[in-house]
């Protein structure tokens, strides 16, 4: 699904250069749930900009779906990261002056579906996540969680292959952490490939797989089973 | 072009909820409309009015005033040695003493009538009393019936109260007297002065406007065939192409010289006294010009502060459409939308506004009703100017990072 090879990333300003990321490897399968964590100032963010086609990069290669994204125009990045690509991110990012219909129908409207199709696909992402009876209340009107929510509603909307989370339950209590986190298990379930970055470790560990970002690089790989999962098996 | 990608009823409830900025632009552009479109049509009226022609070679003819003063001065002894000498002085094609100057401001009018006495339908008419050197020296055409001769020339003096026998008309003037009938069948016709008294149009002039440019029948004039023997009395010189400007001072020095009874003064080209006729209008035409200008620009630059102010309040909004599969030209196409919008409301309120403006105009001031095409031309234009105005201020918004969704400041 997502494979990096070598990917170098360096910020330069006059007086100094960052080397965000440096070489960095990285593998997700089809229908992983990756989290990744790692301490401030690792390469988490630039990793998951890079990732989402958010940013470009200097070195190496990366492959999404199959398709070499190294060398494409900021039209074609932006076209995939509307076709294949679900955002989430931790400060929710919805428009304070759209309804959560209008908030959702986002993305779909760049796709050009017409406004059936726009329609039943938001009434099932709100559905989704239980928000179907709010449409017409703006952002403002929600709890965080129920905001988050309509973020997650939002980046379902297009039926991505491919979830990204930024901190997802950075913003939110542990209560709505949890229950953010479940929803996003089972997205997973239904077979949509997730990476995502936090900084809690409790939540990381419900993750299939984990890893650690320090420096810039891939510096420790593990795979980690949540017990439910483990169960299921 | 998919259409589903417009989103333009997000757009329109996104500005219903955060409507004050959008809205004083609308105001805006309504107000700038309904000024500038009420702004171009008078513009255009008085320049229509402006570009009219006198019938008269303007760019060759200047004139002169001979005021004579003392009990030895003999006015008719004066003006035809004074017609003499300038007539054959070289380069003047003709000469003509003549008691109004068409456009000038100042001359005679009468009431013509096709029938004799009180209460009948009458005309109002310039009244210009020249010889039958007139037509060469103003270059007017006779374009019916015949021109005068000498013979039909009289000599005018102070306190005359009658009237020559026959008189040469314009076109227009014939064609208001004798609504009914073709113009040049108004030649060998009588109309008459001063309720009663008889004329017979021995002939018709193309063209010769009025003293009054302000004036509406200013293309109904009559001459009559009389020289004044007054005191005062003005020459109208025609030169050859070219030579007016050093004509002038020669035939005022030459007037001056021949005869020290009299002050020879008022030396003006026609087309100077033209251009000072028209001088409020130029001014008016200018001044609105400018204010439309000015008011132009202050609405676009008050639509590029409001565009650019939004773009700076909504960079993370920005970032997030990227980020959700946004192309930049879809980000230009939003704000171009979002302008169009607020345009569209700003010139719907003032196309109301700008007949409501002509309304007043005609009523308050006489003008005339505006053409349909000029409330959907100022539309166009409003939408243009707030199109342009935001393209700087969307291109902007583009270039803003995807990767701005995800930073946390």
């Amino acid at each position: 699904m997502l494979t990096m090879h070598n990917v170098k990333k360096i910020f330069r300003t006059d007086l100094v250069e960052t080397h965000a990321l440096r070489d960095f490897n990285l593998q997700v399968d089809e229908g992983d749930f990756v989290a990744v964590t790692g301490p401030s100032g690792s390469g988490k963010t630039t990793f998951l900009n890079i990732a989402g086609l958010l940013e470009t990069f200097e070195g190496g290669t990366y492959e999404l779906d199959g398709k070499n994204v190294s060398n494409l125009s900021d039209k074609q990045r932006s076209q995939l990261r509307n076709e294949k690509i679900g955002f989430i991110f931790q400060s929710f990012n919805l428009i304070p002056d759209l309804d959560l219909f209008d908030n959702v129908d986002v993305p779909l409207r760049y796709r050009g579906f017409n406004s059936a199709e726009r329609k039943k696909r938001i009434e099932n992402s709100l559905e989704l996540v239980g928000l179907a009876n709010r449409m017409k209340h703006l952002p403002s009107q929600l709890s965080g969680g129920q905001q988050q929510r309509v973020a997650i509603a939002r980046a379902l909307a297009g039926s991505p292959r491919f979830l990204l989370a930024d901190e997802p339950t950075g913003n939110l209590d542990t209560k709505m952490a949890l229950s953010v986190m479940e929803l996003l298990k089972e997205i997973n379930d239904t077979g949509t490939t997730i990476v995502m970055v936090t900084h809690d470790q409790d939540l990381a560990k419900q993750a299939k797989r984990n890893i650690y970002v320090r420096d810039g690089q891939v510096s420790e790989l593990s795979e980690v089973v949540s017990l439910e999962h483990a169960a299921n098996a | 072009m998919n259409i589903n990608k417009w989103e333009i009823g997000p757009i329109f409830r996104a500005l219903m909820r955060n409507k004050v900025g959008a809205v004083l632009i609308a105001i805006q552009i309504a107000v700038t409309m309904t000024i500038i479109v009420n702004s171009i049509f008078i513009i255009i009226e008085r320049s229509k009015l402006m570009q009219r022609e006198s019938g008269i070679d303007d760019a060759n003819s200047f004139y002169i005033t001979n005021t004579g003063f003392g009990d030895e001065f003999d006015s008719k002894a004066t003006t035809i040695a004074d017609l003499e000498l300038i007539r054959n002085t070289p380069g003047v094609i003709d000469a003509v003493q003549i008691n109004a100057i068409p456009n000038s401001g100042s001359g005679w009018s009468m009431s013509f009538q096709t029938e004799p006495g009180e209460n009948k339908e009458d005309q109002g008419a310039a009244i210009y009393m020249v010889d039958e050197h007139a037509t060469k020296a103003l270059d007017i055409e006779v374009i019916a019936g015949e021109d005068f001769t000498p013979s039909d020339v009289r000599w005018r003096e102070n306190g005359t109260r009658d009237w020559p026998d026959t008189v040469l008309i314009t076109k227009v003037l014939a064609e208001s007297l004798f609504p009914d009938t073709p113009w040049q069948e108004a030649v060998g016709k009588t109309m008459y002065i001063s309720q009663t008294e008889p004329m017979i149009i021995k002939g018709i002039v193309d063209k010769i406007q009025a003293p009054w440019v302000g004036w509406s029948d200013l293309e109904h004039s009559v001459l009559t065939p009389e020289i004044t023997q007054f005191s005062s009395t003005r020459y109208f010189i025609r030169t050859q192409a070219g030579e007016r400007d050093r004509l002038m001072p020669e035939i005022e020095e030459a007037l001056a010289s021949a005869n020290k009874q009299r002050i020879i003064r008022g030396l003006r080209s026609v087309e100077e006294t033209r251009e000072r006729s028209y001088r409020g209008d130029a001014a008016m035409i200018k001044i609105l010009s400018t204010t439309m200008v000015i008011l132009t620009i202050v609405t676009a630059l008050g639509i590029v502060g409001l565009a650019s102010f939004s773009v700076n309040r909504r960079k993370k909004q920005i970032g997030t459409r990227r980020a959700l599969g946004a192309s930049q030209s879809a980000i230009v196409r939003y704000f171009m939308l979002e302008n169009f919008l607020i345009s569209s409301v700003g010139v719907i309120i003032g196309a109301v506004l700008t007949i409501g403006l002509n309304m007043v105009l005609v009523n308050v001031f006489s003008l005339p009703s505006l053409d349909w095409y000029f409330v959907p031309a100022g539309m166009l234009v409003l939408w243009l100017v707030g199109q342009i105005a935001v393209f700087g201020p969307a291109k902007k918004a583009a270039n803003i990072p995807p990767a701005l969704a995800t930073r946390t400041v």
